[in-house]
């Protein structure tokens, strides 16, 4: 069966990209320049405790045996060791990678659920009112930074009018005993909802604008081909035809840009984390460049890498899920 | 004579481009009887197209039917309404009334469309569906236009898969068209048509996708099945012999007008419009070297601006001056056993309107306007003399 084979060699192209993933991040963390043993030991450190770190931090080998080294810890999921927190990164990675994962599949959501049928009704009723205003609106969206867009919210949302919470995510499977204000389930999933509502759309609007505009016109070029005029000669409804006909095939495209707004949604998630004070992997990729600390910023950036190229096999398989020719090799 | 199944009369189909109107179909009338065979010829850009989706009223935007009637069994699938001198009527938005006999698009969806009046399209690479099963987009429109049940629709989807030709029809069901050929992916579409079992059939330009090899077994194929199931067809093409292959009668368009109308014989061995005769002598023989092959002189006009009096006078062996001013319509030149009609002055079905006493057109130019200026005056007198 084409899908299945089709899935293994998928998954199995990954491979090499996580390793280039590796390398690049890699090269480029040694590529810094400042030294993070200086920033540990403040102005004026001793030869010997400069050495004593070094050598504790393997950072006295030469680059290449490094390399080898991390790629090999890599292997057994160990990523080494945080400078500035002292604890392994992948401890800390699991701590802060909750938070990010929750922030972006319900950006992702919000923009999925809004956007297509968005995009839809706009190509059905095109140049009418609605068409109009959703365009309007997405590219508004698509010329919004986020970041702007969660800070005029809250002014709006959070300061002026204190309607929702700003600040303090609460996860939905956090404790109710720890939450103040929380007594059962039901009151965290609540809690949790109401705060993420702001950073979720601030985050989804790019990509429920993006996904919008792709979406109306590709319904819109699916509408004029000949198979479409066809049902149309056979007497199939309208709805019918917009719905089964047309919808299938426009998704296409539509897929290559959800898959493709995953590195967008990363970036955004960054800036979404610090603007809404959220303790996800954006703000501690942020911190642990700052701070110099190598196995952190490397660490961090390899499991975003792995959450993008995840992200692509996910997408190339639902490409091959929607259009039967992408599994049997003949695709277009 | 028994009544006509589909009935065309003056239908008018237009373009409002932004560059202008597009006179796509300016006044074409022709009937199908039932079980009959009918060809519909001209060049690429004649109307044929939109004549033909015009009649399921599938016409697209900016394309309007702003004259004209259609009817189908007896029943008026839509009608212009029209004031006594015959010009179309126009609400306040400029849009042509129809009457109150056209049927809705609604009804037109439930009761004509597939059911009744099947279409098959020019290209089958892009006919069908690439993300549904062969079988699965049979099976709709079968469901649809013959009120069966989801398996009874299934057997019968095979039933006619097998009947196009399709080996192994029962696993075939389940494929995607990319798995197909040309040639069999154009079988599904006539089977998708024959499968609804309407009266009529609209075939347009079905096989020019193809190649000749595949053609002649699809025409083959179109022969045996009409003759089983007894479908008429309205057979569009820009292929003369196709249409001496498989046409009954033929109705050669030009520009969005009906030049010629007449038996297939007739036509083929007693040609009236000189359009007609250019088109037959254009055709590739064996028995003629391509140097002695007689292509049509000139570009078909553009519909946006045809000329003024017989659209074919520019590119007309035979135009006069008269050819410049008039514009005829298709009258019988000749009875036979089906009329033999043309729409060209030199016969003598028009009177005399002054084509034997009007001076020839300048070859160089072709337009006439000299002749006409002198021509004009001239001839009146004429005209009265004779």
């Amino acid at each position: 069966m084409g899908l299945v084979r089709y899935t293994t060699s998928r998954v199995l192209q990954a491979i090499p990209v996580l390793l280039g993933v590796v390398t690049i991040t890699f090269v480029l963390a040694n590529a810094i320049p400042g030294d993070p043993v200086q920033i540990m030991l403040g102005p004026s450190p001793s030869q010997t405790q400069i050495e004593a770190i070094r050598a504790r931090y393997g950072l006295n080998e030469p680059l290449w045996v490094r390399y080898v080294n991390y790629v090999a810890a890599l292997l057994t999921g160990d990523l080494g060791q945080s400078i500035y927190y002292d604890v392994p990164v992948t401890q800390k990675i699991l701590e802060r990678l909750p938070a990010t994962l929750l922030l972006m599949l319900s950006s992702y959501t919000f923009a999925i659920l809004t956007a297509i049928p968005l995009g839809v009704i706009s190509a059905k009723r095109r140049n009418k009112l609605t068409d109009h205003v959703s365009r309007i609106v997405s590219l508004i969206g698509v010329s919004t930074p986020s970041f702007w867009i969660g800070l005029m919210m809250i002014l709006i949302f959070a300061f002026h009018t204190n309607l929702l919470p700003s600040t303090n995510l609460v996860m939905p499977w956090a404790d109710p005993a720890g939450i103040r204000g929380a007594e059962t389930r039901l009151d965290v999933l609540v809690m949790a909802g109401q705060h993420l509502l702001l950073p979720m759309v601030s985050l989804g609007t790019l990509q429920m604008a993006a996904i919008t505009r792709i979406e109306r016109s590709e319904m819109l070029d699916v509408l004029t081909e000949e198979y479409v005029k066809l049902a149309r000669a056979y007497g199939v409804a309208e709805q019918t035809i917009l719905r089964k006909h047309a919808f299938r095939n426009a998704q296409l495209p539509v897929i290559t840009i959800i898959g493709l707004q995953l590195s967008s949604a990363i970036g955004g998630a960054v800036l979404t984390e610090v603007v809404f004070e959220i303790n996800g992997m954006g703000r501690l990729i942020v911190d642990s460049i700052a701070r110099q600390d190598y196995p952190l910023i490397m660490g961090t950036t390899i499991v975003f890498a792995f959450v993008f190229v995840v992200g692509v096999i996910v997408t190339d398989l639902s490409y091959a899920y929607v259009d039967p020719r992408v599994s049997y090799g003949e695709a277009e | 004579m028994t009544d006509p199944l589909l009935s065309v009369e003056n239908l008018q189909t237009y373009f409002f481009t932004e560059d202008g109107v597009v006179q796509a179909v300016d006044g074409i009338s022709f009937d199908v009887m039932p079980g009959e065979l009918v060809g519909l010829v001209g060049e690429s850009g004649a109307g044929k197209s939109v004549a033909s989706t015009s009649i399921l009223r599938l016409v697209e935007d900016p394309g309007r039917i702003v004259g004209g009637r259609v009817e189908f069994k007896g029943e008026t699938l839509f009608e212009i309404e029209t004031d006594d001198e015959g010009t179309p009527v126009e609400n306040e938005d400029a849009t042509p009334v129809e009457t109150d006999e056209s049927l809705s698009q609604q009804e037109m969806r439930r009761r004509i469309r597939g059911r009744e009046i099947a279409i098959i399209f020019q290209d089958p690479m892009e006919s069908l569906n690439p993300v549904y099963t062969v079988g699965g987009q049979l099976r709709e429109f079968i469901e649809i236009n013959r009120d069966l049940g989801k398996s009874a629709a299934k057997t019968a989807a095979i039933d006619m898969l097998r009947e196009v030709g399709i080996p192994e029809a029962p696993a075939r069901y389940s494929d995607y068209p990319h798995q197909f050929s040309g040639g069999m992916r154009q079988r599904v579409l006539i089977a998708m048509a024959l499968a609804c079992e309407p009266s009529l059939i609209i075939a347009d330009e079905p096989t020019t996708a193809l190649d000749v090899t595949v053609e002649g077994q699809i025409l083959d194929l179109v022969a045996d099945l009409q003759e089983k199931y007894g479908t008429a067809f309205v057979w569009v093409t820009h292929d003369m012999g196709v249409v001496a292959e498989i046409c009954d009668r033929v109705n050669v368009m030009y520009l969005g007008e009906m030049v010629e109308q007449a038996d297939v014989d007739d036509l083929f061995y007693d040609t009236k419009h000189p359009y007609t005769e250019a088109l037959l002598e254009s055709i590739p023989r064996p028995d003629r070297t391509v140097e002695e092959l007689n292509p049509i002189a000139g570009v078909m006009p553009e519909a946006i601006d045809p000329p003024r009096g017989c659209r074919f006078h520019t590119r007309c062996p035979d135009a006069r001056e008269a050819c410049t001013r008039i514009d005829p319509d298709c009258r019988v030149v000749e009875d036979g056993y089906s009329p033999h009609r043309a729409a060209c002055i030199k016969y003598d079905a028009f009177g005399n309107v002054g084509y034997d006493a009007s001076p020839p057109l300048d070859n160089e130019t072709r337009s006439g306007v000299d002749v006409t200026l002198t021509g004009d005056g001239g001839h009146q007198g004429g005209d009265d003399d004779e």
